[in-house]
C-alpha cells in the first residue's frame, strides 16, 4: 500500500476512534440499565428492565421528568421567539449599537455554565424568584437564546435579500411581508430552533440545579443520585435523557437539511 | 386604483414593528443576564454576618481570597488544566477534522457530521457517570486490561480522569469547528503547494493550518472556556482534590453560603475568560506582517 | 396642461457622506417607454427605488398623479417593481407568486385566480400555473415577474435591469416582448438599464444619468445624434471625440486645429470665438476608411491595431498616434474589397456635416 493510501486509512481510522470515544459513554450507559445487579458488569450477566420500573415507581423522578418537559417546552418556545426577533433584528436594521446588541444575545455561551447558574441564583433569591420552575426558565432562556438565533440568522442569511422588499412593493406592509415571506422561509429554522433550544434545557443540570432549588428537573435528580454510590437508576434515567436529546437533536438537523427551496441564486438564467 | 385607505405619516427608523422585533431580546437579556452579572460585582463587596448576607462595600472578599495561597493555586492550577485540556483536544481532534474535512466524500462528511452533532447536546453528566463506570480500578477498562495481564491503572480520581472527562466534553465542539475552518482552506492554494514541491506533512503545517488558523484557534479558546468552567469532570473523574476553581466555588456556597466569596471566585474566573477571548481573538484574526 | 403621471422634482438622495442621486428632474409621461440608462454607480437604480419607496429622497418632491408621495410607505403605493433578479417567491408555485399583489389587496380567491390565469395565458405560461418556480426556465420566470407585477393593473411599471442576468439571445427576445406588452397596455414603463442597446430598442425617450444627475433626456436618436456633454458623448454609441483650437470661422463653418489635423465642422449657435477650445464628435459609423487619402474633407491617418467582430458589424481600431485610438464601425461587406492587415497605414475620413460640435461645458 502506497505511503498516500496508508495515510489516509489512518486518518480516517483515527476519526473512527474519536467517534467511539464519543460514543463509548452512550452505549455502555444504555447496556448497564439493563444490568441485573446493583453493579452492572460486562458482560451483562443477565438482562432486567427492573431500573426503569424503578425509576418510574418511585415518585422523585416522573416528577422530575415531567418538569424537565414543562420547562423544556416553555423554554423553547420563549427563546426561538426572542432569538427569532433578534436574528430578524440584525438582518433587517442598521443601528447605533448593534454590536453591543448581538453581544447581548451571543456572549452567554462564553460564561461557564457553573458561573451562569451562580449568578442567576445570587440574583433570582434577591428578586424572589428563585426555587421554583419559572426561574429554571428564565435562566435557561439567556442560556438558549444564542443557539436559536444562531439557527435562524443563518436561515435569514439564505434569502434572497430583494424578497422582503417585493413583497412590500406589491402591497404587503411589514407585518404581512413577515407572514408571508420571511416566515415560511424560515420555518425549517425555526422548527429546528424549537427542537435544539428544548434539547439544550432538557439536558442543562447546573443552572438547574442552582436556580431551581427543591425543584428539581430530570438532569438536577441525576446529580442528586450521581453524589451517591453507584447506582443504575442513573443509567436508566441517562438512557431516557439520551433517547429524548438525541431526537430532538436529530429532529433539528433533518429539519435544517431538507429543505433547499428558496436559496439565493433562483434567479433568471439560460434559456 | 388601490391606495391604502389610510396613508402613514413618514415612519421614522423606529416605529411599532422594528420595536417588536427588537426590545424582547434587550429586555430578556437586560433583566436576566446583564442585571445579574453586575450584581456579581455588586456581590463580591458584601459581607456576611451572622450567616445572613449583608450589603455592603467592602474589600474583605477580595483581600481574603487573594492572600489565601490555596486560592492563588487553584487558579494557576485550573488556568493549568484548561490550557492542558484544549490543547490536548485539539490536537486530537485534528487528525479527525483532517481526515472528514479532506479524506471523505461530500455524503461521508455530511453523516459524519450528523453522527458528532447528534450526542452534543446529550447528558455530559450521565455520560461523565459512564466514564466512571469504564475507568474505575474495577471498571471496563482495566478489567479488559487484565486479560492481557496488564494493570490494574489508577485513571479514575487522577487528572488523567478529569482529561478523560475534558475531552468528553470539547471533543465534538471542536472537531467541528476544526472541519468547518478546514474546509474553507482554498484548495488551490494546496494544490499549488504540492505543485512547487512542498511535501504532504509540510503542507499540512505550512499551509493548511496557517489557512485555518482563525477557526483552529477558535475551536480552542472555546475547549479552554469550556474546561476553565467546568464542575463535573474534575469532580467526578478527578476525585475533586486538588480541586479546580469551579470545585471551589460550589464548595464555598455549600459550606456557609458565602456568596460574596464565591461571587469574588465567579468574577476572577470571568475576568480571566475575557482576557483569553479578546487575546484568542486577536491572534486568530491577525494578519502576519511580511517577513522579508 | 396637466402633470405628468410621475414627477421627480429635484429629487436628492444622500447615503451619509456619498450622494447618490444629486438633484433629478424627471417627467414620466402616460403611456410612454422611458429608460433610464447610465454606468454604475451612477444612481439609476436609487432614483427607481426611490419612486417604488424602497428609499426615502433626501431632498425634493415625488408626485404621482400630482400627489407628493413621498412619505408614503413601498406598500401605500402602486408602483409594481420587475426586480433584477426577479425575486419570485420561492415558497410558492407560479399562480401564488402572481397572485400576490392581488392577495395583499384583500381581492377574493377566484376573482385572484381568474386574473392571474388571464395574465399567464397571454405570457404564454397556463400549463405551469401549479409549478414551482424552481423548474422555470430563466426566459419563463422573467415572465411571471412581469405578470406578478402587471396583475394589478397599475398606471406605470418599474423595471430594474430585469434582463440582464439573461443570455443574450434570449434577452433580444425579451426585449421585444417586452416593448410589445407595453404598447398592449398603455401604461407607463420605467426602465432602468446600463445596457444602451437594450435601452435604444424598447424607450420612446431615453434619459442618460452619471454622477447621480441627468445628462441628456430625449428620443433615442436625438442622444444618439446629439449628445449633450462629453459623458453623453463618450458614454453612447460609438463616438470619437476630437479636442482642439477654433482657428477659422466662415459661412456656418468653424475649422477645428487639433495635434493630428484641421477639422471642419457646422458652426454651432451661438457662434464660438478664435482661440476657444472645442470638441468634436465624431460617430464611428460615419468614417469612410481606405487605404489612400479620404474620399471626404476631414481625414486622420494611423495604423490598425485592431479589428471587432460583432454581429455584421466590424468596429477598427486605428492609432492616430501617441496611443491615441480612433474607431470606425462598418458593415462587413462595405470591408471585403480592402485589405486589412495590422499595422497598415489606413486614411479615415469623414464629412463635415457629420461632425459633431459637443456645446461647451
Amino acid at each position: 500500500m502506497s505511503a498516500d493510501r496508508f495515510i489516509a486509512y489512518g486518518l480516517r481510522g483515527w476519526f473512527l476512534v474519536a467517534l467511539i470515544f464519543i460514543y463509548v459513554p452512550i452505549v455502555i450507559n444504555f447496556i448497564y440499565s439493563f444490568s441485573p445487579g446493583r453493579f452492572p458488569t460486562l458482560p451483562l450477566g443477565g438482562f432486567s428492565t427492573g431500573w426503569y420500573e424503578l425509576i418510574l415507581s418511585e415518585a422523585p423522578v416522573p416528577r422530575a421528568f415531567a418538569n424537565s418537559l414543562k420547562a423544556g417546552v416553555i423554554v423553547a418556545l420563549i427563546s426561538t421567539f426572542i432569538g427569532f426577533a433578534a436574528a430578524y433584528t440584525d438582518y433587517r436594521y442598521r443601528f447605533l449599537g448593534k454590536n453591543i446588541y448581538l453581544a447581548l444575545a451571543l456572549l452567554p455561551p462564553t460564561i461557564p455554565v457553573l458561573i451562569l447558574g451562580l449568578v442567576m441564583l445570587m440574583f433570582l433569591s434577591r428578586v424572589s424568584l428563585v426555587g421554583e420552575l419559572y426561574s429554571v426558565v428564565l435562566a435557561h432562556v439567556v442560556y438558549c437564546i444564542p443557539f436559536a438565533m444562531a439557527l435562524i440568522r443563518l436561515r435569514l442569511a439564505q434569502i434572497d435579500p430583494d424578497l422582503e422588499s417585493a413583497a412590500w412593493n406589491l402591497g404587503a406592509n411589514s407585518w404581512r411581508a413577515m407572514r408571508e415571506v420571511i416566515v415560511p422561509f424560515t420555518l425549517p429554522a425555526i422548527f429546528a430552533a424549537l427542537a435544539l433550544t428544548m434539547a439544550v434545557s432538557f439536558d442543562e443540570y447546573l443552572i438547574a440545579f442552582f436556580v431551581g432549588g427543591l425543584t428539581e428537573t430530570l438532569p438536577v435528580r441525576v446529580l442528586a443520585l450521581l453524589q451517591g454510590q453507584v447506582n443504575p437508576r442513573i443509567n436508566a434515567i441517562g438512557s431516557f435523557v439520551f433517547a429524548i436529546s438525541m431526537s430532538l437533536v436529530i429532529l433539528a438537523q433533518i429539519l435544517l437539511l431538507t429543505r433547499r427551496s428558496g436559496n439565493r441564486g433562483i434567479a433568471a438564467g439560460g434559456a | 386604483m388601490a391606495h391604502n385607505a389610510l396613508t402613514h405619516p413618514a415612519a421614522r427608523k423606529v416605529d411599532g414593528y422594528a420595536l417588536f422585533w427588537g426590545l424582547p431580546l434587550v429586555l430578556w437579556q437586560v433583566m436576566f443576564f446583564v442585571a445579574p452579572l453586575v450584581f456579581l460585582v455588586v456581590m463580591t463587596f458584601w459581607t456576611v454576618k451572622n450567616f445572613r448576607l449583608a450589603p455592603d462595600f467592602d474589600t474583605v472578599n477580595w483581600v481574603n481570597m487573594f492572600s489565601k495561597s490555596y486560592v492563588i493555586d487553584t487558579y494557576f492550577r485550573t488556568l493549568g488544566y484548561g490550557a492542558l485540556g484544549a490543547v490536548v483536544c485539539s490536537v486530537l481532534a485534528f487528525p479527525a477534522s483532517y481526515a472528514l474535512a479532506f479524506k471523505a466524500s461530500p455524503i461521508v462528511q455530511r453523516i459524519g457530521l450528523f453522527v458528532i452533532i447528534t450526542p452534543f447536546f446529550t447528558s455530559y453528566l450521565v455520560r461523565i457517570y459512564s466514564w466512571q463506570a469504564v475507568i474505575s480500578d474495577s471498571g471496563l477498562l482495566n478489567g479488559l486490561f487484565g486479560l492481557v495481564g496488564l494493570g490494574p491503572f489508577d485513571m479514575l480520581s487522577t487528572l488523567f480522569g478529569t482529561m478523560i472527562g475534558y475531552l468528553t466534553l470539547t471533543m465534538p465542539l471542536v472537531i467541528l469547528l476544526q472541519f468547518f475552518s478546514l474546509t474553507g482552506v482554498d484548495r488551490n492554494l494546496i494544490e499549488a503547494a504540492h505543485n512547487l514541491g512542498c511535501g504532504r506533512l509540510r503542507t499540512v503545517f505550512l499551509v493548511i493550518v496557517p489557512s485555518a488558523k482563525t477557526g483552529i484557534i477558535l475551536a480552542c479558546t472555546f475547549a479552554f472556556i469550556l474546561c476553565f468552567g467546568d464542575l463535573v469532570s474534575p469532580a467526578s473523574l478527578g476525585g475533586s482534590k486538588p480541586p479546580t476553581l469551579s470545585i471551589l466555588i460550589v464548595d464555598t456556597v455549600k459550606q456557609g453560603n458565602n456568596w460574596p466569596r464565591a461571587a469574588v471566585v465567579a468574577l476572577m474566573m470571568v475576568l480571566t475568560l475575557i482576557v483569553v477571548a479578546f487575546t484568542a481573538i486577536f491572534f486568530a484574526y491577525r494578519v502576519k506582517k511580511e517577513k522579508t | 396642461m396637466p402633470e405628468a403621471l410621475l414627477v421627480l422634482d429635484q429629487v436628492v438622495k444622500r447615503f451619509g457622506e456619498h450622494t447618490a442621486v444629486a438633484g433629478v428632474d424627471l417627467q414620466f409621461h402616460r403611456g410612454e417607454f422611458l429608460a433610464i440608462m447610465g454606468p454604475s454607480g451612477c444612481g439609476k437604480t436609487t432614483t427607481l427605488r426611490m419612486i417604488a419607496g424602497l428609499e426615502q429622497p433626501s431632498e425634493g418632491e415625488i408626485r404621482l398623479n400630482g400627489e407628493r408621495i413621498n412619505e408614503l410607505k413601498p406598500w401605500q403605493r402602486d408602483t409594481p417593481l420587475v426586480w433584477q433578479n426577479l425575486a419570485l417567491f420561492p415558497h410558492l408555485n407560479v399562480v401564488k407568486n402572481i397572485e400576490f399583489g392581488l392577495k395583499m389587496r384583500n381581492i377574493r380567491a377566484r376573482e385572484r385566480r381568474e386574473r392571474s390565469m388571464n395574465w399567464l395565458e397571454r405570457m404564454g405560461l397556463a400549463d405551469y400555473a401549479g409549478r414551482n418556480i424552481a423548474q422555470l426556465s430563466g426566459g419563463e420566470r422573467q415572465r411571471v415577474a412581469i405578470a406578478r407585477a402587471l396583475v394589478t393593473e397599475p398606471e406605470i411599471l418599474l423595471l430594474d435591469e430585469p434582463l440582464s442576468a439573461l443570455d443574450a439571445h434570449l434577452r433580444v427576445r425579451m426585449q421585444s416582448e417586452i416593448s410589445q406588452l407595453q404598447k398592449q397596455l398603455g401604461i407607463t414603463f420605467a426602465y432602468v438599464t446600463h445596457n444602451q442597446s437594450e435601452a435604444f430598442a424598447m424607450a420612446s425617450r431615453v434619459a442618460i444619468m452619471d454622477k447621480g444627475l441627468i445628462q441628456q433626456i430625449g428620443n433615442p436618436r436625438e442622444v444618439y445624434r446629439a449628445p449633450a456633454n462629453h459623458f453623453v458623448a463618450e458614454f453612447v454609441g460609438s463616438n470619437n471625440i476630437i479636442t482642439g483650437t477654433v482657428s477659422a470661422l466662415a459661412d456656418g463653418w468653424v475649422t477645428v486645429e487639433t495635434e493630428r489635423g484641421k477639422f471642419k465642422a457646422p458652426a454651432p449657435e451661438p457662434a464660438p470665438a478664435k482661440g476657444d477650445t472645442l470638441e468634436l464628435v465624431v460617430s464611428a459609423d460615419l468614417v469612410a476608411i481606405s487605404d489612400h487619402a479620404g474620399a471626404h474633407e476631414n481625414v486622420l491617418s494611423g495604423e490598425l491595431i485592431s479589428e471587432e467582430f460583432v454581429g455584421s458589424i466590424i468596429t477598427l481600431y486605428i492609432d492616430i498616434g501617441d496611443g491615441v485610438v480612433f474607431r470606425v464601425q462598418k458593415q462587413q461587406h462595405e470591408l471585403e474589397a480592402l485589405d486589412f492587415t495590422s499595422g497598415r497605414k489606413l486614411y479615415a475620413s469623414w464629412r463635415p456635416e457629420h461632425t459633431y460640435v459637443l456645446p461647451p461645458a
